[in-house]
């Protein structure tokens, strides 16, 4: 019987040991030629925030799309919807509108029109600039630890796919909403004079960011929905006053809900308290 | 018989360091991640300098646009589009997005005061 040979596997794994000593601490791979993929949180967010403002200014739904694929969110528009709603939060509407514009966009699938473009296929003009769709097929590790400078392959892609936003005609803006729903709301467990506001899309989709505005006699206030994420990105709420009439209407255009006074109710027990409203606005 | 003994030795202790090696920088290297927008490849950087210039034609704030491109680091907003309009210009942009980010560099030099 053969001796095992103790001492050389010994000096192999002393090796290997040193190997990746060196590789995993001593001289890592470098990280140079990242992708947007591997950003941290908040500099995606930023990044969101550039797609977003691009799309205000261009109109170029695809170039956004594909924007936001480099990104590797598993929902993009959840992942707009979220960030509008922290936004919102943070007091930087501005920005957050323009979040929640292109997450209601991607979520309509807002077809543009094409312009009379001396391009012929249209799907050429829908890729980024930064080739996401090599971006989003290889794996993070490929991305990211690129130890060569290999930028340059992919470069034949940039140069035939660099869409032309000035050409590209400005987004639909969408209908106008409807009223599809106004009820009272008698509920003791609810606050005093509860109004529930819940905005849709035409999918059925809640809407984060939609500005409310609603108005009485001598006196206007506005508010948005996606405030409390907990009870729905498209949900917002205002405390009314009992005996006062108010009229509420979408900001970006809809239907006027009037004469909402808040209902005076009873209680099974035989009190009385003063109940709400729910209100629906949908896209057509 | 002794020297056999060695050079196995060492020739094991080569092997091994050359697997830690292969295994530590090819089959699992060291997992970067929340990285800083300073390491994206030059044509990301790029695009999101065209995003920016794209987003100020609509608003004309230089100063938004400033501190949007502030993310790369050190750099001044300014140099930092100049560098993307180089390379858009080197790798055959469309013209109109060179338009875009020249007018986002003529901006930020205007508004920084520097040529």
């Amino acid at each position: 019987m053969k001796r095992i040979p103790w001492s050389v596997l010994l000096a192999l794994l002393a090796g290997l040991g040193l190997g990746l000593l060196y590789s995993w601490v001593i001289s890592p791979v470098r990280v140079v030629d990242s992708a947007p993929i591997a950003l941290r949180p908040d500099f995606k967010d930023q990044y969101r925030s550039a797609i977003a403002a691009a799309f205000q200014s261009t109109g170029n739904l695809e170039r956004a799309r594909a924007r936001l694929g480099l990104l590797g969110d598993a929902n993009p528009i959840e992942a707009l919807n979220a960030q509008a709603q922290r936004m919102l939060a943070s007091g930087d509407t501005q920005h957050a509108d323009e979040v929640a514009a292109l997450a209601s966009a991607l979520a309509q699938g807002d077809v543009f029109v094409a312009p009379a473009s001396p391009t012929a296929n249209p799907l050429s003009t829908a890729q980024p600039i930064s080739t996401g769709n090599d971006a989003i097929s290889t794996s993070t590790a490929e991305e990211v630890f690129t130890s060569t400078p290999e930028i340059f392959p992919t470069q034949a892609v940039i140069l035939e796919a660099t869409p032309r936003p000035t050409r590209t005609p400005l987004p639909t803006q969408g209908a106008p909403f409807k009223l599809t729903g106004q009820e009272s709301i008698c509920d003791s467990n609810l606050p005093d004079g509860l109004l529930q506001v819940l905005v849709l899309n035409a999918n059925r989709r809640q809407l984060p960011g939609v500005e409310i505005r609603i108005t009485w006699d001598g006196g206007e206030d506005q508010f948005f929905t996606g405030l409390k994420p907990e009870l729905g990105n498209g949900y917002a709420d205002f405390i009314m006053t009992p005996n006062i009439n108010y009229a509420v209407q979408l900001a970006q255009g809809s239907d006027t809900a009037i004469g909402l006074i808040a209902p005076a109710c009873e209680s099974p027990s035989g009190d009385s308290f003063t109940g709400g409203f729910k209100l629906t606005f949908q896209q057509p | 018989m002794k020297s056999n003994r060695w050079l196995f030795i060492v020739i094991a202790l080569i092997a091994g360091t050359a697997l830690g090696l292969a295994y530590g920088w090819v089959i699992d290297p060291v997992d970067f991640f929340d990285l800083t927008p300073d390491t994206l490849r030059a044509d990301y950087k790029a695009d999101y300098v065209l995003m920016i210039a794209e987003a100020y034609r609509a608003h004309r704030d230089p100063g938004a646009a400033a501190r949007q491109l502030a993310i790369f680091g050190s750099q001044s907003p300014n140099s930092i589009a100049s560098q993307s309009l180089d390379f858009a210009r080197a790798n055959g942009f469309d013209a109109s997005d060179i338009a875009l980010i020249q007018e986002l560099v003529t901006a930020l030099q205007a508004w920084s005061g520097l040529p």
